[in-house]
């Protein structure tokens, strides 16, 4: 269910995107500019948007798609504060797109036909998946763009990363403090999908346990091993950066399910 | 009284035309800029000066109205402070003048004349000598227009339309960029310096600049201290290497030695005591000093001198091909520069013309006057105005529409041809409408 406000905004983030591509591949800092500013006007709007959905009674946490939806914003919004503060705009031809994929796939989706009645727990847990989902993909974002940076230096490829590139120990300290962040609140939002899970009380053999429990353990798994490992071990850089990518990884495949199963 | 072209002169020596043992010489201390630029201005025919004194130049700008005095005026007084023969100077010597000498001055400012073509400080040493002129009073209305609405534009407009300083082209900044993609602040890093050469010096002092803490080590520890002391860092045993590379996050390696002084296994116990912290190799030693395979160590970004030499060459050429474009705004600049000058004549020139021709034709008139009577003598006037109106008609229009860069300024024509000797000389190039207004003047009056 599209609005002439989300076209506005999908507009937007589609734009910028372009942007910031054409700035990774050549151009100027002013592309740099426009492409923030369009950002910023496509932030506005999809908040904008959300408001008026709130309004009518479609919290981000109603449905699968509103999470997605706001999942979608949380990257754009992040992403355009860090790029203020941080020479990120190489990050930006990587974290819009992906904001722009989440909306239109929210929005081009045909709304749930009924939404499962669900209390307030299953509404703080699809608030805690969005919000760690989030900061995860924004972490994934610095670490992809971490290991192309990484490649390009030992590739002895250097124009372009003298030109655009973000340096790599801000790129592994920012996905670091992302990770640190999103682990606490995607763990809360574990416990309280178990324990809605458990409520609900559809799951009483193994065979009712659901491939996306297991992705979410497993991204769980993955985060977990990423943070004790970076303290225990000084594990850092390339490797953190896959470990990342992999973590995040499942919890694409858990949205993917919950998409799958309700939506499509 | 002003003179028709631009009276602007030029004397001085660069690395191009004279070697630093020359240069040195020249050279004036910043504390005697003062006296230096009183002393030319006292030359006989020099009005104003400007002396540009860096390591790769001393040029002597001066306004002058007679050029072949004051040409050999300043070589005299170059030749004085180098305590040599004026023909021994003259060798090194270039001058320019007019155009040429501004055109010269465009250049120079632009960072086109430079040893390194496009380095930056160059713009700052000419303001820094114009601001002294112009504190000691020394740089008048020529000067002025040409410095400041000249040679400063220009190299502003050469800064924002070419990328002619983007890139570095030495080794030793280019291996500081590198480092800059791997750590966002020097101010908490640790550079350590193994061996000792030119480049690491140039290298490690760039980076202290950034704010980052240097540590020596050698073989030898007496040459360690040595550096130490100069570079204000401290020393590292030689025999704890491993523990000094560790403590680093930059490493800039140019030892003698024919093997690799930090091989694969010292490296990779580094980086295990590193507990995965980023480290930064730059080896400008020729052998080299790092076991290449490092490099491909998670976390160990090496770089050798082909590396950065690579990376110097095309920057370098990428530089030689924004000085074209470069180049080219300086011609177009000079260009408008020239013509608005000649064109602020035009308005003082079309007057005196006038002044002569108009005066000439009444005092023949008036030598008619014996035994007329009032009505005759009008007629007689008003008959030789308006012949010699009409024979102004055709030069005064053909001096509007001149174009000095057809080759031949018709107002220095007019002014030789006439013997003309102008009332005011225009002191700005401020705006083009002003000489144009002083033109409209001319004309009617």
């Amino acid at each position: 269910m599209a609005t002439t406000l989300t076209w506005h905004e999908i507009g937007a983030y589609a734009i910028a995107s372009v942007l910031y591509l054409a700035h990774l591949i050549r151009l100027h800092k002013s592309v740099e500019n426009a492409a923030r500013i369009l950002l910023g006007i496509g932030v506005v709007l999809h908040l904008a948007d959300i408001g008026v959905r709130c309004y009518q009674g479609v919290t981000p946490v109603s449905s699968t798609v509103e999470a997605m939806s706001f999942v979608s914003f949380l990257v754009a919004a992040g992403f355009l504060l860090a790029s203020l503060r941080y020479r990120l705009a190489a990050a930006g031809a990587f974290a819009v797109p992906a904001s722009l994929v989440l909306l239109v796939l929210a929005r081009i989706a045909p709304s749930p036909p009924t939404t499962p009645q669900m209390g307030s727990l299953g509404q703080a847990h699809i608030l805690l998946a969005t919000l760690g989902v989030a900061v995860f993909a924004f972490a994934a974002v610095l670490a992809l763009l971490y290991l192309f940076q990484d490649r390009q230096l030992k590739r002895k490829k250097f124009e372009r990363v003298m030109e655009k590139g973000t340096p790599l120990d801000t790129l592994d300290r920012l996905a670091h403090r992302c990770v640190s962040i999103g682990f606490p609140v995607f763990t809360l939002a574990i416990v309280t999908g178990a324990l809605w899970v458990a409520r609900l009380g559809i799951v009483h053999h193994p065979e009712d346990l659901r491939p996306e429990y297991l992705f979410a353990v497993g991204a769980w798994v993955a985060f977990a091993v990423l943070l004790v490992a970076r303290i225990g071990a000084g594990w850092r850089g390339r490797r953190a950066a896959w470990l990342t990518l992999g973590g995040f990884g499942g919890t694409v495949l858990v949205v993917g399910a919950y998409f799958l199963r309700y939506v499509a | 009284m002003a003179n028709s072209s631009i009276d602007l002169l030029l004397v001085g020596v660069s690395h191009k035309t004279a070697p630093v043992g020359v240069r040195e010489r020249l050279a004036v201390e910043p504390d005697a800029v003062d006296a230096a630029l009183a002393e030319l201005t006292a030359l006989p025919g020099v009005r104003e000066a400007v002396m540009v004194s860096t390591c790769n130049r001393v040029e002597l700008y001066v306004a002058s109205e007679d050029a072949d005095r004051a040409a050999t005026s300043l070589a005299d007084v170059l030749a004085r402070r180098a305590a040599v023969g004026v023909a021994e100077l003259e060798e090194h010597l270039y001058q320019h003048r007019d155009a040429a000498a501004v055109r010269h001055l465009f250049r120079v400012a632009a960072s086109l004349d430079s040893l390194v073509v496009g380095e930056p400080q160059i713009l700052g040493q000419v303001k820094q000598a114009y601001d002294n002129a112009v504190r000691c009073g020394t740089a008048g209305a020529t000067l002025r227009a040409c410095f400041e609405e000249g040679a400063f534009r220009v190299a502003r407009r050469v800064r924002r339309e070419t990328a002619i300083a983007k890139n570095p082209v030495s080794v030793s900044s280019v291996a500081v960029d590198l480092a800059r993609q791997v750590f966002s602040d020097f101010s908490k890093r640790h550079v350590l310096v193994v061996g000792a050469g030119k480049m690491s010096e140039l290298a490690a002092r760039n980076l202290r600049q950034h704010g980052a803490t240097l540590t020596v080590t050698n073989r030898t520890r007496a040459r360690a201290e040595d550096l130490a002391t100069r570079f204000g860092a401290s020393v590292a045993d030689w025999s704890d290497l491993a523990g000094a590379v560790a403590a680093a996050d930059i490493v800039i390696a140019s030892t003698g030695a024919q093997r690799p002084v930090l091989t694969l296994e010292l490296i990779k116990d580094v980086r295990r005591l590193r507990r995965g912290k980023p480290l930064c190799l730059l080896d400008i030693a020729v052998p080299r000093d790092v076991d290449p395979q490092a490099g491909k160590l998670d976390g160990i970004y090496l770089f050798d001198i082909d590396d950065l030499q690579k990376q110097a060459n095309e920057h370098r050429a990428e530089r030689a091909e924004e000085a074209e474009e470069a180049e080219t705004l300086v011609a177009e600049e000079h260009g408008r520069f020239v013509k608005r000058w000649r064109s602020r004549q035009l308005g003082p020139t079309v007057s005196a013309l006038r002044t002569h021709i108009l005066g000439i034709a009444q005092a023949e008139a008036q030598r008619l006057f014996g035994g007329m009577g009032e009505r005759e003598k009008k007629a007689a006037l008003d008959l030789a105005d308006s012949i010699a109106k009409k024979i102004l008609h055709l030069p005064q229009m053909a001096l509007r529409d001149d174009d000095p860069d057809e080759g031949v300024s018709l107002v220095v024509a007019v002014q030789r041809l006439f013997a003309l000797e102008l009332q005011e000389p225009a002191v700005s190039l401020a705006r083009d409408d002003v000489s144009r207004a002083a033109g409209k003047k001319a004309a009617g009056s």
